[in-house]
């Protein structure tokens, strides 16, 4: 099975389970949670189930296109049940078995590993889902986000592509990966990987970003009005361009720990701020009117 | 008595947390049944990752109670004419009867004719079935998980919302067969919704196994039947199943006893239902990486437990998977492919890091931060030099050459922290830097060796790392780092208030603490008396090095340290299996003090333990006496004993022992005076009889003062020689 018809097969299954598919944020995210379709989505009452591809970029680890395992950018393929239906696990594995995988031939195990994002003031409970040794799907309960306590609690799945596709197509190295029936992965993205890692290792300008830091921050709290002035997502979206920022800055080696403490926290704060405003009641009211 | 069965079925809990659970499941159902006067016996517990299931015999029905409440004196409750009283008829009410149905007996027999109104209430006992919902109730809402997670569920418990370790997916609650009805509601909007979960008689077997019929949920009456019939559906539900199945898979994978599983052994065992062993091979090319990383990649990030192969260690490796291991080939090469993905990984920061000499990276520790309030890594290398200068030239604690290794590795045990490797690999910390030292060709061994095992000593026991490693060495290097890094980080973190409280102990510190003493008591030239650290110069030493970093009095900080280290070194001995009251004896030590000598005070114990444990009942008296002497001489002035004031036969004959026992001591050589604790506190137990008829026949607290301070001195002189060894008064019968 390539890359595309492996998005193609779990989109499809996601989709007859009741998901909207959705398209991946446009801008740059460090995971699928991020995307405002879950950030926002998991909190207050109202149920919702999402799927959607996110590319996500980790400066750190950046490769130059040398090392077959490891990504400036990879796809996650995000799934978001709200709330958790009590089957979810059934449900997920019987994704893997339209993917092709007999899970009574392979060793399929859900390892604790608890997902923590501090940028994000958000964490869950869950697993790692391990397949023959290899972790292919990342399986929390949401319980919170932005500081708010999740109620109803949400399952998010998190399918590492690259890593289920390498496996179901026996490669060992990512950029030999099938993408589609003509292309492969290295031909598609090993350019990108490249320029991306000399990019954030070594040309990325460290006053700039400090700069788009602060700016991002300072516009993402300008912007952020009152309850139910509707500014949330622009808020937002300065607050996950600031994380970009700090992502760059981190990667280039320009941040000692305790600085590089302060600014999680500073993103942190103006998450937090937002999921606050988002769940006050008038915004709720406006939000569902949109 | 009827069978009760509990099977709580979720999905997968953390394999650490299991067994203690298990436990928990069994003693909370005893004391909970108990409470609700329902009997348990022979209660059996099992687990797997998907299950806990407890099961045993429970009494048919409650016992019918009687309840007797006492009210008013009768005649308080009637007036002169017989008629009630508000007071009785009040005390009627309270206890929902007309007052005719209420009796009159006297409370205490000896005084028949004063009586009271007398209440018995009758409580028939319920049967079993209708108490037990609400002791699953009960149980379920005690269970204490190290984290627990919000999963939208509600029991109707009165305390409504019911957070878990995961979430409940079935429940099979019996008694004899016959369901116990329990629900689980999802909580909607924080109040009671549907129903989630309903106790029932379904079970479910192995997730996918026996391939084609797998998943499908079956009934069972009984415990028995339970195990039998999960045992054909792929789950071993009793862990020590389990472990034979696993034991029986290495011996056939291995071709060769495996010394050491690294704790994975357990670990394995409930991380499956039904374990199959399968072995896998780690190409060539990785040989040239030291074991300790290739066995980090295996057992730390894999859970696999190294082999040796082809004569080499870690050349190959053993994984327990889940199921019946039937295409165990494409397993292996799943498996196989993650191992070497890993491994690549770590030859490519083995060979970066390798570029640059360690002592270079000392400077980039400016940008690892310690501890928000306490600097950098840097500023810890710093203190670290300062600690180790301290004890050579400072204390005289290390020879010119040790002083100059030591010095060396302090400079150098954090520097690694900056390798790649570390940084991925973050259990590697010490470990790698002195690899990269090693390979540098340092001047010293000591100093590799030193930064190497500088994290440790990590456990309580004697025989624990790095024992082994350090056998024929001179641990003085290692010590003297060792002992500044966790003085060091002790000093900051009590410096700035993070103590830790309860069971919160985020840095560590009690380990640390441990690691100190254990320094002290087991490695530190255990042989020689006078070159041994005070642990209490020490801690002074820590502290100064802080400065004006400390945001408390130091002399504060000191006092709380010291006692926090007292307490773990109590915890040690403790630990090591010496009884609490001779542990206290020991460390309530005089000259030098336990804080002064901690090496001295561990040879005490051992000694008071053998001595004790021969004589016995010698000590218990002593104890009594030793108890009433303390008491005595905080009542008065003690002057020095003069021999013409002592006039009691019983008083003579303490002093004469006494002095006899001085004189012996004297005589005795000088390493008897230094170690031999056994010796002297077997003469000392002596004393016994002399000290019991001198408290028998003797008044301490005479009329005369001066007869009274020269018995108190009498008595001073008696106890000061057991002070050098022990605080008598500790012990208990």
């Amino acid at each position: 099975m390539n890359l595309q018809d492996l998005v193609f097969a779990l989109e499809r299954y996601w989709a007859e389970r009741g998901c909207l598919v959705h398209q991946p944020w446009d801008s740059e995210v460090g995971a699928g949670t991020m995307h405002p379709e879950t950030f926002l989505r998991v909190l207050g009452p109202r149920p919702w189930k999402v799927a959607y591809v996110q590319p996500s970029r980790r400066p750190a680890d950046g490769r130059y296109g040398e090392n077959p395992n490891r990504l400036y950018k990879h796809l996650q393929l995000q799934v978001l049940l709200k709330p958790a239906p009590a089957d979810v696990q059934d449900q997920y594995l019987a994704s893997l078995v339209a993917l092709g995988i007999d899970p009574a031939a392979h060793d399929v195990r859900f390892e604790e590993d608890n997902w923590e994002s501090p940028t994000l003031g958000a964490w869950g409970i869950g697993w790692q889902v391990l397949l023959d040794g290899q972790e292919i799907t990342q399986f929390t309960y949401l319980q919170q986000a932005g500081g708010v306590d999740l109620a109803p609690v949400s399952a998010e799945l998190t399918y590492g592509l690259e890593r289920i596709a390498m496996y179901l197509q026996d490669v060992e190295d990512v950029y030999k990966l099938r993408w589609s029936a003509e292309r492969l992965y290295g031909e598609v993205r090993r350019e990108e990987e490249f320029q991306l890692s000399r990019y954030s290792f070594e040309l990325a300008d460290v006053d700039l970003h400090r700069r788009l830091f602060e700016d991002g921050l300072a516009e993402g709290w300008r912007t952020l009005g009152p309850p139910g002035d509707r500014s949330v997502l622009a808020a937002y979206e300065w607050c996950l361009k600031a994380s970009h920022a700090f992502n760059v800055l981190d990667a280039r080696g320009a941040l000692s720990a305790s600085e590089r403490a302060g600014m999680i926290l500073g993103i942190r704060k103006l998450a937090c701020a937002v999921a606050e405003r988002y769940l006050a009641p008038e915004a709720s009211a406006k939000e569902a009117r949109a | 008595m009827p069978e009760l069965l509990l099977e709580v079925g979720f999905e997968e809990m953390p394999a650490g947390w299991l067994p203690g659970l298990a436990e928990q499941l069994r003693s909370r159902l005893e004391d909970a049944a108990r409470r609700e006067h329902l009997a348990s016996s022979d209660l059996e517990v099992y687990w797997t990752p998907r299950r806990l299931v407890v099961g045993g015999e429970v009494a048919a029905r409650q016992a019918d109670r009687e309840e007797t409440v006492w009210g008013p004196a009768s005649r308080l409750a009637r007036d002169a004419s017989g008629a009630w009283t508000s007071a009785g008829l009040g005390f009627a009410r309270k206890q929902g009867v007309a007052p005719e149905e209420l009796a009159e007996q006297a409370k205490d027999p000896a005084k028949p004719e004063e009586r009271n109104l007398l209440f018995v209430r009758k409580t028939p006992g319920r049967a079993a079935p209708e108490v037990l919902p609400g002791v699953i109730a009960c149980v379920l809402r005690g269970l204490a998980f190290p984290k627990r997670m919000s999963w939208d569920a509600w029991i109707e418990d009165g305390k409504g919302a019911f957070p878990f370790g995961r979430p409940i997916r079935w429940i099979v609650a019996l008694v004899d067969g016959v369901v116990v009805p329990f629900r689980i509601h999802s909580a909607a909007d924080r109040a009671r919704g549907p129903v989630l979960v309903e106790s029932g008689a379904s079970t479910r077997g192995h997730r996918f196994l026996p391939r084609g019929r797998a998943g499908v949920p079956f009934e069972v009456r009984s415990l028995a039947e339970l195990k039998q019939r999960l045992r054909d559906a792929c789950v071993l539900v009793d862990p020590r199943d389990r472990e034979a199945k696993i034991d029986e898979g290495l011996a056939a994978a291995a071709r060769r006893r495996i010394a050491d599983d690294r704790g994975l052994l357990v670990e394995w065992r409930d991380l499956v239902e039904y374990p199959t062993v399968l072995a896998g091979t780690i190409p060539r090319e990785f040989s040239s990486l030291p074991p300790e990383v290739l066995e980090t990649v295996l057992v730390h990030h894999q859970k696999y437990i190294p082999l040796e192969h082809d004569g080499r260690p870690a050349a190959a490796f053993a994984a327990v998977v889940n199921g019946d291991g039937r295409d165990g080939e494409g397993i292996v090469r799943g498996m196989e492919r993650v191992v070497v993905a890993r491994l690549r990984d770590a030859a490519f920061f083995f060979d970066e890091d390798r570029k640059r000499p360690l002592g270079d990276r000392v400077a980039d520790l400016e940008g690892v931060t310690f501890h928000q309030g306490l600097g950098s890594y840097k500023d810890k290398t710093d203190r670290l030099v300062r600690l180790v200068d301290a004890m050579g030239a400072g204390m005289g604690l290390l020879t010119r050459p040790e002083h100059e290794a030591a010095r060396e590795a302090a400079r150098l045990a954090k520097a690694d922290l900056t390798t790649a490797m570390v940084r991925e690999f973050t259990e590697l910390q010490g470990v790698m830097g002195g690899i990269y030292l090693q390979a540098e060709g340092t001047r010293w061994d000591a100093v590799s060796r030193a930064v190497r095992w500088h994290y440790h000593p990590v456990s309580v026991e004697e025989s624990s790392a790095p024992a082994r490693v350090l056998a024929g060495f001179d641990a003085t290097v290692w010590g003297a780092v060792s002992l500044a890094d966790k003085l060091d980080t002790l000093a900051g973190y009590f410096g700035i208030g993070l103590v830790p409280s309860g069971s919160s102990d985020p840095f560590g510190l009690r380990r640390a603490a441990q690691g100190v003493v254990r320094v002290l008591v087991d490695f530190w030239r255990v042989d020689s008396a006078e070159r041994r650290p005070s642990l209490r110069a020490l801690v002074g030493a820590a502290l100064a090095g802080y400065g004006e970093r400390l945001r408390r009095p130091v002399g504060d900080v000191a006092a709380e340290l010291e006692s926090f280290l007292l307490d773990r070194l109590r915890y040690v001995f403790v630990a090591r299996g010496f009884p609490a009251d001779e542990v206290e004896a020991a460390v309530g030590a005089r000259e030098p003090d336990a804080l002064e000598d901690p090496h001295e005070c561990w040879l005490r114990l051992q000694a008071l333990h053998r001595v004790r444990s021969e004589a016995r009942e010698d000590f218990e008296h002593l104890a009594v006496a030793f108890k009433r002497a303390k008491n005595i001489l905080g009542q008065g002035a003690a002057s020095a004993v003069e021999a013409a004031l002592l006039s009691e036969p019983a008083e003579r004959e303490l002093h004469d022992a006494v002095r006899a026992l001085a004189a012996g001591q004297a005589r005795g050589s000088l390493a008897e005076a230094n170690g031999g604790y056994e010796g002297r506190l077997r003469s000392l137990a002596r004393l016994r009889g002399p000290v019991d008829r001198f408290f028998d026949d003797v008044l301490v607290m005479a009329e005369d003062p001066r007869i009274r301070s020269n018995r108190l001195g009498l008595l001073t002189e008696a106890l000061a020689p057991f002070y050098r060894i022990a605080d008598i008064s500790k012990l208990g019968g």
